[in-house]
């Protein structure tokens, strides 16, 4: 079994340096965009004063979702070719644990 | 069987991705992804009780009154770097340098420990302030949150440790290649966690 499924890797060679081993510089690109975005948000609180209250959430929310999707993507390798079931398991289980939110949120404050 | 065994390989006779190379092993990365599916969903339902019983603090401290921006910095950074080490043990691995993946998991595990020193100081410095788990709603809420991704911190930290003495004692083979791939995954899954719980609670707690 083991051979046969490397057999395949093989001959998908050409295919797979693009996709897979594409080296530690994507990695590094998404640490130093997770470290900028991680400081924005901490700015963005240090400045709230000057901010109207609703954008400040907002905006720091985008950036946390910004954040995740980053290292979804690139550190957990979502972008990989054959990562279509991870894709549809991770995406599944973030879903539901949205609703759950705002089921939450919505049935005790409004 | 005409070609090598790959369940016997050592070091030379590694496939290139030596976590992907047996039906095993993609297996169990797979197997991973739906816990992780289910770790989200987890994670939702605390951060939704959290959301909804937040301001409900009686006559304990507030969320504003309660933290201190700069140890969540601290503590986020060193997180985002300990995730950042766990891809560079994983970047090892696909150059079968089990020296360098023991290296990379050991910084890793390093980082999660201080991540861990800097919470039971957070907890400590909270309880004196008044903060405690039955208090009210909201402490309840934050303990549980806060706390279970601690513990998730804690668990992995362990996990790594026994990986990297594995490693140690059996070599990289692709036996061991996918754990020290899931272990990376659970890591980052962590982080992604506290990206959204540093935004979520400590952030927006002070906004308020």
């Amino acid at each position: 079994m083991a051979t046969e499924h490397y057999a395949t890797h093989e001959s998908s060679d050409s295919v797979k340096r693009k996709g897979l081993h594409e080296g530690p510089r994507n990695h590094f690109l998404a640490f130093a965009l997770s470290l900028l975005l991680t400081l924005l948000a901490f700015i963005a609180i240090i400045f709230q004063n000057v901010l109207e209250t609703w954008f400040l959430l907002s905006f720091i929310i985008l950036l946390a979702i910004l954040q995740a999707v980053i290292q979804a993507v690139f550190w957990m390798h979502l972008k990989d070719r054959g990562h279509l079931q991870q894709r549809i398991f991770f995406t599944g289980g973030a879903f539901i644990a949205l609703t759950a939110i705002i089921m939450a949120v919505y049935w005790v404050w409004w | 069987m005409s070609a090598v065994d790959y369940s016997h390989a050592h070091g030379g006779q590694l496939p290139p991705e030596p976590e992907n190379a047996t039906l095993e092993g993609r297996n169990k990365i797979l197997g991973f992804w739906m816990f992780l599916g289910a770790e989200s969903v987890l994670f939702g339902t605390l951060f939704a009780t959290f959301l909804a019983l937040r301001s409900q603090v009686l006559d304990g401290p507030t969320e504003d009154e309660l933290y201190k921006l700069v140890t969540v910095a601290i503590a986020t950074f060193i997180l985002l770097t300990s995730s950042m080490t766990s891809v560079l043990a994983i970047q090892a691995m696909h150059r079968h340098d089990t020296k360098g993946i023991q290296l990379w998991l050991g910084i890793t595990v390093l980082f999660g420990l201080a991540f861990l020193g800097l919470e039971v100081y957070e907890f400590f410095a909270y309880v004196e302030e008044g903060h405690h788990f039955t208090g009210s709603a909201y402490s309840s809420a934050f303990y549980t949150l806060v706390g279970f991704h601690g513990a998730h911190v804690l668990f992995g930290v362990i996990w790594i440790g026994l990986i990297i003495a594995q490693l140690s004692k059996k070599g990289l083979t692709v036996v061991t290649a996918p754990k020290v791939y899931v272990a990376g995954l659970y890591w980052h899954f962590v982080d992604l966690v506290w990206v959204f719980i540093f935004t979520v609670v400590y952030l927006m707690g002070k906004v308020g």
